[in-house]
C-alpha cells in the first residue's frame, strides 16, 4: 500500500510539474469548451425558436457539453499512448526490471490522472452552479456521477491496455487507439446526447459498454437518470471490467514474450 | 552466481524495399527472415566477477543482457541467476538485480533525481536508514550531490549518467548487467564513472556483467571477457591471454627517408624481416611492439578466430 501511494504521489508530482500546462489543463481549456458550448447551443436555440430540445433546456445542454469533455477526460486518464508509446520505445522496459507489477502500477498512474480530473469536476461542477444557478443543486448526484466516472474510467482503462498491447506485436497502434477514443465519445453520447440518437441505436448500443461510460455519469450529476438505473450502470460496468481484464491478461501472457525492448 | 546453459535466440526480421513503391508493396506483402541473435551461448559468472562482453554492433551482446536481466524470453537454453529464470520475474529476483543502460534512462525526466529515488525507495522496500546511507555515499562517490534536486532532463549527459547508476545501486543488487555505461561520455566522466565502478565493486562484491565499446571500461575493469561474434560465444577467458589467441607476433613500425612502413610479423621470421627492411631501405628509426589488445579485439570481431 504504502507502493501505491509512492507512486500516486509520483504521479500528482508529475501532474504539478509544468505550472502553466497545468493552469491551462485545469482552468484554460474548461473555459473555452463553456463559452464555445454555451453560444453554440444559444444560437441553435434561437435559431429553432424553442425552449428546450429532447428534454434539454440551454443551461442543462451547456452543462451537459462541459460534462462531457471533462468526464472524457476523467475516462481517458493519461495520454493515448501510455502503454503503446512506451512499448514503441523501449521505456516500458523499466517495468519489467523494477519488481512491481507492470499492471497495477499502469493502471495506478491512470487512475491517478483520472482522480485529478474527477477534482477538476467537482470544481468546474460547482463554478456552473455559482455562476449560472438556474438548477438544484444535488449532492448526492454530483458523487455518483463522479463515483460512476470513476468506475467507467476503470473499465475503458482495461479496454484500452488490451488495445494499447497490441502494439508488442504491431509496434504503432496510434490509429486504433484514436478509433478507440472515437467509437467511445460519439457512442457514449459525448458528441450528441444519446436521447438524439435514434431508439433502436440506444436499445443495440445499451449491450455495449459505451453507454454506460460518458452518457450515465454525466446524465446521473444532472439528475436526468432514476437511481436505479445508475447503480444498474455500475454494475454493467463492473462486467465489462472483468471481461477486458481477462482478455487483457491473455493478452499479456501472449504478448510479453513478443517484447524485445528495442531502443535499448 | 550466473549459469547459462546453451541459451538461443532468434527473431523475425521485416524488410522493406526502399522508396515509395516499396512502402506501397510492404501494405500488401512483407519480406521476412530469420536473425539468429544468440546461438548456443553457455557461461559461468561468480559473485566478485566482472565479466566484458566484447562485441560489434548487432553481435547479441545486448541481446544476452536483455534476457538476463528478464525483459526479454530466450528461443532456447536454461538461465539461472541466484536460482532465478529472470524472465519470469519474480520480484524476489528483480529486487538483487539492477540493469544500467546507457542509451535509455530509467529515472523519470520531468522530476528531480530524488523523487525518482523515493518511489524506487518503496519499489524496492528499503528501509530508511540504509537509503540515507545509499544516498549519501553514492552522491558523495559519483559527485552529483549538487544535482538531486534539478530536474533530470535539464542535467548534462555524464549528470544524468550517474544519477541511472545511483538509481540502480540504491538497493544493493548482488547482479548488476551495466549495458555501455560510458556510452556518449567525455573522458572525465567516463573515468569518474569507471572509478565508482571500482570502488563499488570492492565494497559490495556483485556479480557484474559490463558490455561496452571503449576498450579502457574493459582493461580497466573486466577480470575476464567473453568476445561474441555473430551470436556466438568465441572466446571466454582472461583478457590478459587474448594475446595468445592470435599467435606470437610483432608489430613492425619503420620510418625511412621515404615515408612510413608497418608490417605485422610471427615473432620467429623477426630478425630475418629486419635485416630484409634494413637492406632494402634507408632506416631512420625502427620501432618493435606486442599488437595491442584493441588491433588483436578488432580482428577478432571481424574475422573471428579460426582465420587468426
Amino acid at each position: 500500500m504504502k507502493g501505491l501511494a509512492s507512486v500516486i504521489s509520483m504521479e500528482f508530482r508529475k501532474i504539478l510539474a509544468y505550472r502553466s500546462d497545468f493552469w491551462v489543463t485545469f482552468i484554460g481549456q474548461t473555459l473555452i469548451q463553456l463559452i464555445v458550448a454555451r453560444s453554440l447551443w444559444q444560437s441553435i436555440f434561437e435559431s429553432n425558436q424553442v425552449e428546450s430540445m429532447q428534454g434539454f433546456d440551454l443551461n442543462m445542454i451547456t452543462l451537459y457539453y462541459l460534462l462531457v469533455p471533462i468526464g472524457t477526460r476523467i475516462l481517458a486518464g493519461q495520454n493515448i499512448g501510455f502503454l503503446s508509446r512506451e512499448i514503441y520505445d523501449g521505456t516500458f522496459t523499466r517495468y519489467l526490471i523494477y519488481p512491481v507489477n507492470v499492471f497495477v502500477y499502469k493502471s495506478t498512474t491512470y487512475l491517478t490522472h483520472s482522480l485529478f480530473y474527477c477534482f477538476q469536476l467537482f470544481f468546474i461542477y460547482l463554478i456552473y452552479q455559482i455562476i449560472f444557478g438556474g438548477m438544484t443543486f444535488h449532492p448526492e448526484q454530483l458523487f455518483l456521477g463522479v463515483l460512476i466516472f470513476f468506475v467507467a474510467s476503470i473499465c475503458y482503462m482495461f479496454l484500452c491496455m488490451m488495445v494499447e498491447l497490441i502494439a508488442l506485436w504491431a509496434d504503432n497502434v496510434w490509429t486504433l487507439m484514436v478509433m478507440l477514443k472515437f467509437f467511445v465519445t460519439f457512442f457514449g453520447g459525448g458528441i450528441i446526447p444519446m436521447d438524439f440518437f435514434p431508439l433502436w441505436s440506444q436499445k443495440i448500443l445499451a449491450l455495449t459498454p459505451f453507454p454506460y461510460l460518458i452518457s450515465l455519469p454525466v446524465k446521473t450529476m444532472m439528475g436526468l437518470m432514476p437511481l436505479n438505473e445508475s447503480i444498474t450502470g455500475i454494475g454493467v460496468l463492473i462486467v465489462w471490467s472483468c471481461i477486458f481484464l481477462g482478455m487483457l491478461q491473455l493478452l499479456w501472457s501472449k504478448g510479453q514474450k513478443s517484447y524485445t525492448g528495442v531502443g535499448i | 552466481m550466473i549459469k547459462v546453459s546453451n541459451l538461443s535466440k532468434s527473431f523475425a526480421v521485416y524488410h522493406k524495399e526502399p522508396g515509395l513503391m516499396g512502402s506501397l508493396r510492404g501494405l500488401f506483402i512483407r519480406k521476412s527472415s530469420i536473425k539468429y541473435a544468440l546461438h548456443d551461448v553457455s557461461l559461468e559468472v561468480h559473485p566478485g566477477e566482472i565479466l566484458g562482453l566484447i562485441g560489434a554492433n548487432g553481435a547479441g551482446k545486448t541481446t544476452l543482457v536483455k534476457i538476463l536481466s528478464g525483459i526479454m524470453h530466450p528461443t532456447s537454453g536454461e538461465v539461472s541467476i541466484l536460482g532465478f529464470k529472470p524472465w519470469e520475474r519474480s520480484n524476489q529476483y528483480r529486487r538483487q538485480m539492477s540493469l544500467i543502460m546507457g542509451q535509455k534512462s530509467q529515472v523519470w525526466w520531468d522530476l528531480p533525481a530524488l523523487d525518482s529515488f523515493l518511489l524506487l525507495k518503496e519499489i524496492y522496500q528499503i528501509d530508511d536508514e540504509t537509503y540515507q546511507f545509499n544516498i549519501d555515499y553514492l552522491s558523495k562517490t559519483l559527485g552529483i550531490a549538487d544535482h538531486l534536486k534539478t530536474q533530470v532532463r535539464k542535467l548534462s549527459l555524464g549528470e544524468r549518467m550517474k544519477v541511472e547508476l545511483m538509481a540502480a545501486l540504491l538497493h544493493n543488487p548482488k547482479v548488476i548487467f551495466l549495458d555501455e555505461p560510458t556510452i556518449g561520455l567525455d573522458i572525465t566522466s567516463q573515468k569518474a564513472v569507471r572509478e565508482f565502478l571500482k570502488d563499488y565493486q570492492r565494497k559490495y562484491n556483485p556479480i557484474m556483467i559490463l558490455t561496452s565499446h571503449y576498450m579502457e571500461d574493459i582493461k580497466e575493469l573486466c577480470s575476464r571477457i567473453n568476445i561474441i561474434r555473430k551470436g556466438e560465444m568465441i572466446y571466454d577467458g582472461p583478457l590478459s591471454h587474448i594475446q595468445k589467441l592470435t599467435g606470437d607476433t610483432k608489430h613492425l613500425k619503420v620510418t625511412t627517408k621515404d615515408g612510413e612502413l608497418e608490417f605485422t610479423i610471427p615473432r620467429e621470421n623477426l630478425a630475418i624481416k629486419t635485416k630484409e627492411i634494413f637492406e632494402s631501405h634507408e632506416v631512420i628509426d625502427l620501432n618493435i611492439q606486442d599488437p595491442s589488445i584493441e588491433d588483436i579485439i578488432d580482428q577478432i570481431l571481424k574475422h573471428g578466430l579460426q582465420k587468426q
